[in-house]
């Protein structure tokens, strides 16, 4: 069962020593930081790692959290930092790893949906298949616009850009889904002819 | 971008003005163009929001907290202290080295041979004599409990200062 206290009383209480209160904290954000994760891992055991790795971060600085901004705000930075870096580390780690290596993992990784939720195949699933098509980018913007609750102010803040930049990024990025989206199902219709 | 699908999103996330909104609702009301594209858009707004979370792995809160449990518990003892109790006592500590060397400066006689001071004390006082007061025992109790009351105070005052902090 999820705690009814507010953010920020859970943050008092877990200064004060108490760590229940921390474990509440994560089971109410733990979703949505692991699907920021996924939107830049492509990879369930990476977004994991990424996840956890952001609230232990958040646990050591929360003395140093500001309570005039929102607490969701400040733990998407953490993990849009944290996951930036983690691509960054992969990216030096796998630099002999082409493009055609990295589709093949796509691929995989939807064969393996495609096994497991045959019967679920619903315009959701395409969608979601859309997202981790999109460029991590344009993937954690309409994540955080439409899942995370935040306006584009602090979508802004929290990717440190500007907030007509994060606008037109949005506008773009839903137009690449809605293309991505188009064309998987056109690809589904003519399989199934 | 093209206006009338930026026209359309602002419309759609109500980032446009009262006025800009009024426009816009007439345009898709009169307008084949923007009536079809004002539903296309609307579909995929409504199936974005709708979309469902990724679930983490089961125990993931459970890891978490073990692992913020085995970082606190290695952390060393010296980190573990706040830096600020151990600048406070050293502070204390040399503040009473110092008071005592000054006082005990100042009543050591010094005798020289071509100058021969002599202080006129008042009738009747006399000076404590230096080694009565160090081997007192109420002396010695007196030290132990003005440590103890320095470190009580400096603990609830930095206590009070970070309760505040947090507030």
């Amino acid at each position: 069962m999820q705690s009814k206290l507010s953010d920020i009383e859970l943050i008092e209480q877990t200064l004060a020593g108490n760590q229940s209160a921390y474990a509440d904290l994560v089971k109410r954000h733990q979703r949505f930081v692991f699907t920021l994760a996924m939107r830049f891992s492509k990879s369930r055991e990476d977004a994991e790692e990424i996840a956890q790795d952001c609230f232990i971060k958040a646990y050591r600085s929360l003395a140093s959290y500001n309570a005039q901004a929102k607490f969701s705000t400040w733990l998407y930075t953490i993990v849009y930092n944290t996951a930036m870096t983690f691509l960054r580390k992969k990216r030096i780690a796998t630099d002999s790893i082409d493009e055609e290596g990295t589709f093949i993992q796509i691929e995989n990784r939807e064969s393996a949906y495609d096994a497991d939720n045959v019967e679920n195949k619903s315009r959701s699933f395409y969608l979601n298949q859309a997202i981790e098509q999109l460029l991590p980018d344009d993937a954690t913007i309409i994540t955080l616009f439409y899942k995370g609750e935040q306006s584009l102010e602090e979508i802004a803040q929290t990717l440190g850009m500007e907030t007509n930049t994060v606008k037109v990024k949005l506008f773009r990025a839903r137009q690449r889904l809605k293309d991505k989206l188009e064309r998987n199902l056109k690809h589904e219709v003519k399989e199934l002819i | 971008m093209n206006p009338i699908e930026e026209k359309i999103w602002n419309y759609i996330d109500g980032t446009c003005t009262p006025a800009e909104q009024e426009a816009i609702a007439l345009l898709i009301e009169q307008d084949e163009v923007y009536r079809t594209k004002y539903q296309e858009f609307l579909q995929l707004n409504q199936e974005i929001a709708g979309m469902e979370l990724d679930e983490p792995p089961m125990g993931f809160t459970y890891k978490v907290m073990e692992t913020i449990r085995t970082e606190n518990a290695r952390q060393p003892l010296k980190a573990a202290i706040n830096p600020r109790v151990i600048w406070g006592v050293s502070v204390f500590f040399a503040i009473t080295i110092v008071t005592l060397l000054v006082f005990t400066i100042a009543n050591i006689h010094i005798g020289l041979s071509a100058v021969d001071v002599k202080i006129n004390m008042p009738a009747g006082f006399k000076l404590p004599k230096m080694s009565n007061i160090f081997s007192s025992q109420v002396f010695k109790w007196f030290l132990v409990f003005d440590v103890i009351l320095a470190l009580f105070l400096a603990d609830s005052y930095l206590r009070r200062k970070k309760t505040a902090k947090q507030l």
